[in-house]
């Protein structure tokens, strides 16, 4: 099993998730984050003040899928999230040990 | 109740034995009927076991697929609860939620909503999807005067299902062909086949069989039970396996047989649909009424339609087709669906009219010189008449090429092919549409095209050869004079000429030219070939015709045709005695070919980068065209080529052509021009500079090329496309270079692997030209050494080592030297 992180353009929010469910996800958690990458945020004027918005709001996406199901999910992620512009984000996987759900302990790929 | 648990283990364990059971029957019947309707019954049985339990006054429907007891193995099990009125919903939210939590339990993966039946019976924007699901609903259990309070839809729910249809349709660029076409969704898919059922019931339509749909079904069952998941992707993996286990001969055959299906359907939805929208709009209506007054004695036009005034014309007089289809070139009206049919059941009798009344070239020329004649070929394509004047062209209906770049059928390729060169006419002052304005034979050079790619047809055999034969006997039997067939005969035999050369040859050397003016002889027959190879490229697939093959294309004319009108355009700029020492001593051993392809303004402008390259030791210049072109000025040195082309492939940038020239003075010239096709320059002006800095970085060693690689993905070597690779040399296409050809799987480094080779074993690199089609690389290189062609010996021995590392298992990994 695989856990991708995959940190998005919030306007990209809605073709991730339909992206997603064209290949059979359909499980998976969704936050609002603010950060900044190489991006670094930029300045903008409020009441004659300018200041830095150096923290940008982004689409947060966890998912977790068994292991011979990756390149397709990172496949359909980048490419629904790609417009080309700095800022597009990132992806990140992990190997994950174990998954349970918690109602009936199911382990495994059939918990996910 | 029943303790959960216990219900889930024993039904758990009951449902997955005949689960497996009816999978077993499947891949042993390959009935998908009985499969659905199988499968439907199980879940019937394990879903009123359960409700059994259930308190009473509410009612259980299955809706959508389930409803119409057609449930494909992992498909969603679309269940409607129907309760009397808002207050129960408290009530039972608590012995619904264990029922839906013991289905899933069991595996079933449910979809649910709760409604009143008030709520169902209303239609508005919003609810769209649950009134179309209530088209199929089916009583299961319960309160079943409930379930009878819900009242058929009206037909303006057909509205919203066009409207939802149309904007599915787009998702798929509204065409039925996709390489790994989604059975479900995509245009001509089970999807529209639902539209057509539920249009239907809506009042729309008949009840007509559409041939292939036990293919869909049998398709999509094949998809599920092999990806044990709700998959309608028909991908090249699975149309392998699917063939193998359906019995038919090859993917090929599965995917023309998948094709004819969702041609069918797709025809008949688009039809239904335009009938549903055609109503709504009244201006629209208004225009279409005027063209009523194009009637005549044969036929009559209503809503923008042609209808046949007298039914029973077509057995009585077989050549009313012929004039039908003038009629449609002449005015660009689609047939009625009722016409479509007279005159698909009117075929036979057209075919033994045709049979006995040749030549019918003179009527078909005739339809060909109609303003809308790309219609009129479109629409006897689709009800058979074409194939009843040439029977020859059913070789290629719904034929498949099955590679990563053809996303059309043979069929429709050859119909994009024709319309995308008529379409020119309209574009004036476009450099090709002014070309097929100034051209006499267009109906020829349309004849041309409808043949050029029969042959496929008739595998193991080189194509052009058969397609050109096939069309003689087809031709001449329709009675095409001498002088007609010998203009089609030279189009169709020589149609992979000019993109050969293209991507194959330094059309900077004048043998290419030469080559090419010998090979059509005249300037009418020049014309009509590009044109044809202009057609033939665009209808590879939508984004084919690049402006990076746009350009070649047009050098690749202008340049033949001024050979052969002895135009001397390509003048050679040469500097004056008097020019300045440096630019004297600049140009000093560069050879006749770099002053051929630069004008003055870039011999400036690289003698600019020397200058500052004397400084930086290294010059980058990054200027955009028709694709973007990276020159590097800087002392010369081994691999320096090889080092320019990993940094641009680190980036993600397809090369599509390189040169390299060095003068006596150990300075060389390297000139990329790359395609961007994420449009990373043009969206970040950053990335420019982050690419010239890394180029020269790469170039003065401070970055080691095995880190750039490390930058892209890696790509996943297919045994198939290792296996087809191809190298060979050609020691007589030029009078200075040996060529060296290689096409295999495409990936991150490739240019950089072969360009390294090369160096490392003492030939110079003087052009590259390089060709993607999606996975595949085909590459030419112009090599010397030591100023010269090689000689055969160390060609061949060149080969041998290029194959080595192209197929090496080591291929795909980055190996640096």
């Amino acid at each position: 099993m695989k856990k991708i992180e995959a940190i998005v353009q919030p306007f990209k929010l809605e073709d991730v998730k339909e992206a997603l469910k064209n290949i059979g996800i359909d499980g998976m958690t969704i936050s609002e984050v603010r950060g900044h990458g190489r991006q670094k945020g930029h300045k903008e004027v409020y009441r004659g003040q300018e200041y830095n918005v150096d923290l940008l709001p982004k689409v947060k996406f966890e998912l977790v899928i068994p292991d011979v199901r990756l390149e397709e999910v990172l496949e359909a992620i980048s490419s629904a999230a790609r417009s080309g512009k700095i800022g597009d984000g990132k992806i990140f996987v992990y190997d994950v040990a174990e998954a349970i759900r918690i109602r009936n302990n199911d382990r495994g790929d059939s918990a996910v | 109740m029943t303790s959960p648990k216990l219900y889930a283990s024993e039904i758990t364990t009951a449902a997955t034995q005949r689960s497996e059971r009816i999978r077993e029957n499947f891949l042993r019947t390959r009935d998908a009927a009985a499969t659905l309707a199988a499968r439907a019954a199980l879940v019937d049985e394990i879903i009123l076991k359960r409700w059994a339990v259930m308190p009473a006054g509410i009612a259980l429907a299955a809706v959508g697929g389930y409803g119409r007891r057609e449930l494909f193995p992992y498909s969603d099990v679309d269940l409607l609860i129907l309760m009397p009125d808002e207050k129960t919903q408290g009530a039972i939210k608590e012995p619904l939620a264990l029922f839906l939590r013991d289905l899933w339990d069991v595996g079933l993966r449910i979809s649910q909503c709760v409604h009143t039946p008030p709520e169902c019976n209303q239609i508005d924007g919003n609810n769209t999807e649950l009134a179309v699901s209530l088209l199929d609903r089916r009583f299961l259990a319960g309160e079943e005067a409930l379930f009878r309070e819900i009242k058929d839809p009206v037909a303006e729910l057909g509205r919203n299902i066009a409207e939802l249809t149309r904007q599915r349709h787009t998702r798929f660029q509204d065409t039925i062909y996709h390489l790994e076409p989604n059975v479900k969704d995509a245009p001509g898919g089970l999807r529209d086949l639902q539209v057509l059922r539920w249009l239907q019931k809506l009042g729309s339509g008949d009840g007509e069989t559409l041939p292939g749909v036990d293919t869909l079904f049998q398709i999509r069952c094949f998809l599920h039970y092999l990806g044990g998941r709700d998959d309608n992707k028909l991908s090249f993996e699975r149309q392998d396996e699917i063939a193998q286990l359906s019995g038919v001969s090859s993917p090929e055959e599965l995917m023309r047989q998948y094709y004819r299906a969702v041609r069918g359907i797709a025809r008949l939805a688009v039809r239904r649909l335009d009938r549903f929208e055609a109503k709504r709009s009244s201006l629209f209506t208004q225009i279409r009424d005027r063209t009523s007054r194009l009637s005549n004695s044969d036929f009559s036009i209503v809503h923008g339609e042609t209808f046949l005034r007298s039914p029973g014309a077509l057995t009585a007089d077989p050549q009313v087709i012929l004039r039908l289809i003038d009629f449609t070139a002449r005015h660009g009206l689609p047939l009625s669906a009722d016409t479509d049919e007279r005159v698909e059941r009117g075929i036979p009798a057209f075919e033994n009219w045709i049979a006995t009344h040749q030549p019918v070239w003179p009527a078909f020329r005739e339809i060909l010189r109609q303003p809308h004649s790309g219609k009129a070929m479109r629409a006897m394509h689709e009800c058979g008449i074409l194939a009843a004047v040439f029977p020859e062209l059913r070789e290629i209906e719904a034929l498949v090429i099955r590679d990563f770049y053809h996303r059309y059928t043979v069929d429709e390729h050859t119909l994009v092919a024709i319309q995308t060169v008529l379409d020119l006419r309209s574009k004036k002052g476009d450099l090709f549409g002014d070309l097929a304005n100034e051209t006499q034979d267009l109906d020829l050079l349309t004849t041309a095209l409808l043949f050029h790619d029969v042959g496929k047809g008739t595998p193991d055999e080189a194509h052009v050869e058969v397609s050109r034969r096939v069309a003689e006997t087809a031709l001449r039997r329709a009675g095409m004079n001498d002088r007609d067939w010998d203009v089609v005969s030279f189009l169709i035999g020589s149609h992979l000429e000019m993109s050969a050369a293209m991507n194959g040859r330094d059309l900077s050397d004048p043998a290419t030219t030469r080559d090419m003016a010998a090979k059509v002889g005249t300037v009418e027959r020049l014309k009509l070939l590009t044109l044809l190879t202009y057609g033939d490229i665009s209808a590879v697939h939508p984004s084919a015709m690049t402006p990076w093959r746009r350009q070649l294309l047009w050098s690749l004319y202008s340049q033949t045709y001024a050979e052969l009108t002895r135009e001397l355009t390509a003048r050679i700029w040469e500097p004056p005695v008097s020019a300045d020492p440096e630019l004297r001593r600049f140009l000093e051993g560069l050879p006749p070919r770099y002053m051929r392809i630069h004008n003055e303004a870039e011999i400036q402008e690289h003698l600019r980068l020397g200058r500052e390259s004397e400084q930086k030791g290294v010059a980058v210049s990054l200027k955009r065209s028709a694709a973007w072109v990276l020159t590097v000025v800087t002392g010369d040195r081994p691999f320096l080529f090889a080092s320019i082309a990993a940094a641009l492939s680190s980036f993600g940038f397809n090369i599509l052509k390189a040169e390299a020239f060095s003068n006596a003075h150990g300075k060389a010239i390297d000139t990329f021009t790359f395609a961007d096709t994420a449009r990373n320059l043009e969206l970040n002006p950053e990335e420019g500079r982050d690419l010239t800095l890394t180029v020269v970085r790469t170039i003065k060693k401070e970055v080691s090329i095995d880190e750039l690689l490390r930058r892209r993905p890696r790509v996943k070597p297919d045994a198939q496309a290792l296996a087809a690779t191809r190298v060979t040399f050609d020691n007589a296409a030029s009078p200075s270079a040996t060529l060296l050809q290689f096409s295999t799987q495409d990936r991150p480094g490739l240019l950089y692997d072969v360009s390294a080779l090369i160096s490392k074993n003492g030939a110079n690199i003087e052009v590259v030209l390089v060709d993607t089609e999606a996975k595949k690389a085909i590459d030419v290189f112009y090599l010397t050494k030591d100023g010269a062609k090689l000689s055969d010996d160390d060609a061949r021995q060149m080969v041998d080592a290029l194959l080595a590392l192209l197929t090496s298992a080591s291929a795909l990994n980055y190996d640096v030297v």
